[in-house]
């Protein structure tokens, strides 16, 4: 029975693990920039959440309301001026300046709060309260919701991308720039979108962490990124399924470890990680090395 | 006198050391009908490329439409009404043929809902490529591509085409089928500008030819005027063109040595 509560809990984290991962695997789909300073951009997210509900006394809750689109807008403002102008440079310098950011983030989250470790919305039922199943099950209902937010996410974004105008758009730019732009397609401001809509997902993320457990400002880099870039491997780059596919395996891979012996936790997730690259370098569900 | 549509004043390229255009000064008017010709590695695809804004000139400028347009990026000057095709096609291979159409017709065209499906619809129509509508571009063969690459180009209601070898490699019902879609598209006031080896598809169209060698104009006039021209006659020595001035069959013997005779007809990568 602890086997299979494993297996459900590793499932669940599994939901949170697609939240991180997929603004990654967005961005790389369609700009090909790995953004490094992914995780503390989500760490930011969750801070200002915090910022906002102190200061505004909000619901917990309300406070995605505000966080998601500031975030959009700040993706869409640093997609457009540092990440762009590192881009015409060369995909390598986005990996460098991506990185940069990263520090400059986490060292400045580090003077303003602290390294003191912050949780949002602990008072609240949904995050406290689990549910039984049969005597050795126990289910808390906040990771319930967040793997359904997961899902939703993860398939309103393949609604946008299949059916809508700016996501044809978006789809348009990721296959081919110059081509795009000789039908019209002013790509930067696609980038822009995408960068947006990528940043909206990582103000989830970070939410949804501060809530599961706790920030702290270097649990951008040390949790947030490193377990995105596991799933993102996992699942098959630029496959949004496979980030779910890949955020479930590693929630499962850990939960497992744990079980066998709990400081496993983390390594078992990262030797799934390992395997999968060695073994089958485009992920489990990754089609677009045949073409 | 109004002012004519596409105008180079003086524009040159160089990449280090080659040139890729040398000081081109080059004006057409709405509805001209210009064929470009000229050896592999002249600079042709480069025109394109300057006037379409994929490359910036190192000199000169660019002006189309009564606007200078030199600075201004390729999506821009595609708005404006600049329709491009490639060489070798580049659809967006996970698409749609008719959502290539309407991103060109929504982007490219400025082009909302109903509108953009009508003109994505219209240009698939023209390019005879509407049994496709729903197959995923990547499992087009040639010709087809080829074909939604010239529709994506009409989707975004160009003033001006510019048509880089899309007769290459296609045979000759292939190639007569072409010719009739860029002499409907041009009647209805598009000016056109054809890049093309194979000579015999663009002679039918185009009221002027002008012949480009490495970076440089040497003939500009009506076809049979620039192909008799002995300086253009010198740079197409032995190839197709000289074929065609002779007044046989592209496929007959060439007149002159026959090593470049299959000049045309290679199809491309």
């Amino acid at each position: 029975m602890a086997w299979v509560n494993a297996i459900i809990q590793g499932v669940l984290t599994g939901g949170l693990y697609a939240l991180f991962a997929c603004g990654l695997s967005l961005m790389f789909g369609v700009m090909k920039v790995v953004n490094l300073a992914h995780g503390d951009l989500a760490v930011v997210a969750g801070y200002v959440a915090i910022g906002v509900i102190t200061v505004t006394r909000i619901p917990v809750l309300w406070s995605f309301l505000i966080v998601v689109p500031v975030m959009a807008l700040l993706g869409y403002v640093l997609q457009r001026t540092i990440i762009q102008s590192a881009l015409d440079r060369s995909v390598l310098t986005t990996l460098i300046v991506t990185f940069g950011l990263s520090v400059v983030i986490e060292n400045g989250l580090l003077q303003f709060f602290t390294a003191n470790s912050r949780a949002i919305g602990t008072d609240l039922a949904l995050v406290r309260d689990s549910f039984k199943v049969g005597s050795q099950i126990q289910i808390g209902y906040l990771l319930v919701v967040i793997f359904a937010v997961a899902v939703v996410v993860l398939l309103g974004l393949q609604y946008f991308l299949s059916a809508s105008k700016y996501g044809r758009l978006i789809r348009a730019v990721a296959d081919d720039r110059e081509a795009a732009q000789l039908a019209g397609a002013d790509y930067r401001h696609v980038f822009g979108i995408a960068a947006a809509l990528a940043f909206g997902t990582v103000a989830l993320a970070g939410i949804s962490y501060g809530m599961y457990s706790q920030l702290q400002p270097t649990t951008g880099t040390d949790t947030i990124l490193l377990f995105a870039f596991a799933a993102v491997v996992i699942g098959g780059l630029g496959s949004l399924w496979g980030t779910l596919l890949g955020g479930v395996v590693l929630g499962v891979a850990q939960q497992i470890g744990a079980q066998i012996n709990i400081s496993d936790e983390v390594l078992a997730g990262y030797i799934v990680f390992l395997a999968v690259l060695v073994l089958r370098p485009q992920g489990l569900t990754s089609r677009r090395t045949q073409s | 006198m109004t002012s004519p549509l596409l105008e180079l004043d003086g524009v040159t390229k160089r990449f280090g050391r080659v040139v890729i255009a040398e000081d081109l000064s080059l004006a057409v008017g709405t509805g001209d009908t210009v064929g470009i010709v000229g050896p592999n590695g002249a600079g042709k695809t480069s025109l394109f490329g300057l006037i379409s804004g994929d490359l910036a000139p190192g000199g000169g400028e660019v002006r189309f439409a009564g606007r200078t347009v030199t600075k201004l990026d390729a999506a821009a000057r595609c708005r404006l009404g600049i329709g491009r095709t490639y060489q070798v096609p580049r659809p967006f291979g996970d698409m749609t043929v008719f959502e290539n159409l309407l991103v060109a017709a929504q982007q490219g065209g400025g082009l909302r809902r109903r509108a953009s499906y009508t003109a994505a619809a219209a240009a698939l129509e023209r390019a005879g490529i509407s049994g496709q509508a729903n197959v995923p571009a990547e499992r087009l063969g040639l010709l087809q591509r080829k074909r939604l690459e010239l529709a994506r180009a009409l989707a975004t209601q160009p003033t001006l085409l510019l048509l880089d070898e899309v007769a290459g490699g296609l045979t000759d019902p292939e190639v007569a089928q072409l010719v009739e879609i860029v002499r409907g598209v041009n009647a209805e006031g598009t000016a056109v500008i054809w890049i093309e080896h194979v000579v015999r598809a663009l002679t039918p169209v185009v009221s002027r030819l002008i012949c480009l060698t490495s970076g440089k104009f040497v003939g500009d006039g009506d076809p049979a005027t620039v192909l008799a021209d002995p300086a253009v006659r010198e740079v197409f020595l032995g190839s197709e063109v000289t074929a065609a001035l002779a007044g046989g069959a592209p496929e007959a013997p060439a007149a002159g040595p026959p090593d470049g005779a299959a000049g045309g007809e290679r199809s491309e990568p």
